[in-house]
């Protein structure tokens, strides 16, 4: 079965890179272009939530190109404390977002 | 050929403005080049408008109701909206639960990516830039401006749909709706409750 | 250093608007329509939100179905389903529907 025909959120990616509970850094690069990375969670710090599988790129896919090889995505934490200076709240909070593989590097 | 639509009236108040003359234009002009037709894009408005927003409190409904269902919905959303015959087309989603000790809340700060398969059409607020531009970095102050005040024992977790998941809350089901049928429980799973800036009333 | 207009996550910002404004008539059927064109795949979510981000200082003075009309024409003129002279001649025969 195809990716695409699963009723599912995930597809396999055997091959990753990195694991739930791993430490990893969103890498603090500006490319120009269509980039589903938000400035504000670049060069921070977080935690692999969970793998969501592999999808066409989508920065490729913007530009009409296919997006293969799929790169995998992950859902990754990040303590607000960390991503935010003078954060304040009464308890932990947590800002949490996809990212791709060629985004994080180990933390 | 005449086709309804260019003698409906004007369904909005007013002279036509640029941009629904242009939105209009290009309808016209992609129904005479034979790439899509007037019965399609009716087809998705009904989609939108009738079936797609009913379906969140229901899922949510049913998950509350059935213990097992909510396993599944929490583990795969998706694939658990397939089994209730629900085709969420090209979303993906995750369905995050409230507890005692976490409140959920979505956004989309690039654009507004939202679950519309399952919700319907994202409200104003929501693609709003200053929604967007605030949720992620003072969600407290945000919820309190929605008249939601999450206390202070409770860790806030904002979701940024900023790439092919798509998300739902699961609220907490609140005191009082013990015995309730799924159509009941279904009543008080309000939009709002599910993106997060609200709690379900009894 | 930020050139996508949209990646506003983070910035200060005043109150919100909580009120939901629903949608007008036309504004519904602009959703149907970008809806159609990428579920039919004749253009995809991810070019259209580039698109989009190319309006570049037009993105914050444009409301939300203004910009996605907007990235679904430029889109589509660079896709080449049409040609801009095609397009403002629709316009022009749309108007004369209004003004008689």
């Amino acid at each position: 079965m195809t990716p695409s025909a699963t009723p599912s959120a995930y597809t396999p990616a055997p091959e990753r890179r990195f694991n739930v509970g791993d430490c990893v850094r969103v890498r603090s690069a500006h490319p120009p272009g269509h980039r589903r990375t938000p400035a504000y969670i670049r060069g921070k710090k977080g935690e692999i939530e969970r793998v969501c599988g592999r999808f066409p790129n989508p920065e490729e896919l913007a530009y009409g190109f296919d997006g293969e090889p799929r790169r995998v995505l992950y859902r990754v934490r990040f303590r607000q404390s960390d991503v935010w200076p003078a954060y304040e709240s009464p308890s932990e909070d947590f800002v949490e977002m996809e990212i791709y593989e060629h985004w994080l590097e180990p933390a | 050929m005449s086709h309804d639509h260019r003698h409906d009236p004007a369904k909005d108040e007013g002279p036509p403005s640029e941009h629904e003359i242009l939105s209009r234009a290009l309808q016209e002009l992609l129904e005479e080049k034979g790439v899509l037709t007037a019965e399609q894009v009716r087809k998705r408005m009904e989609l939108f408008e009738a079936e797609f927003p009913q379906r969140g409190a229901r899922v949510i409904a049913h998950a509350w109701a059935n213990p097992a269902f909510m396993k599944r919905l929490l583990a795969d959303g998706k694939a658990a909206c397939a089994e209730s015959g629900l085709d969420l087309e090209a979303d993906r989603l995750i369905a995050v639960e409230n507890t005692p000790r976490v409140h959920n809340v979505i956004v989309c700060t690039l654009c507004s990516c939202y679950p519309r398969a399952l919700l319907g059409m994202p409200p104003t607020w929501y693609k709003s830039e200053n929604y967007r531009r605030r949720v992620v970095r003072e969600p407290r102050a945000v919820l309190r401006e929605f008249g939601t005040v999450i206390p202070d024992d409770v860790s806030i977790r904002v979701h940024d749909s900023n790439a092919d998941m798509r998300y739902v809350v699961v609220p907490m089901r609140p005191k009082g709706t013990e015995g309730w049928d799924e159509e009941q429980l279904a009543s008080i799973l309000t939009r709002d409750t599910l993106v997060g800036v609200a709690l379900p009333k009894v | 250093m930020n050139r996508n207009p949209a990646d506003i996550g983070g910035e200060a910002a005043g109150p919100i608007d909580t009120v939901d404004h629903g949608m007008k008539f036309w504004e519904k059927q602009a959703n149907a329509l970008r809806n159609t064109l990428t579920s039919g795949k004749v253009v995809r979510l991810d070019e259209l939100r580039r698109a989009a981000e190319e309006l570049g200082d037009r993105y914050y003075r444009l409301g939300y179905f203004e910009r996605t009309t907007e990235a679904v024409r430029n889109l589509l003129l660079e896709k080449g389903l049409f040609t801009r002279s095609e397009l403002e001649g629709k316009i022009k025969e749309i108007r004369g529907r209004y003004d008689s």
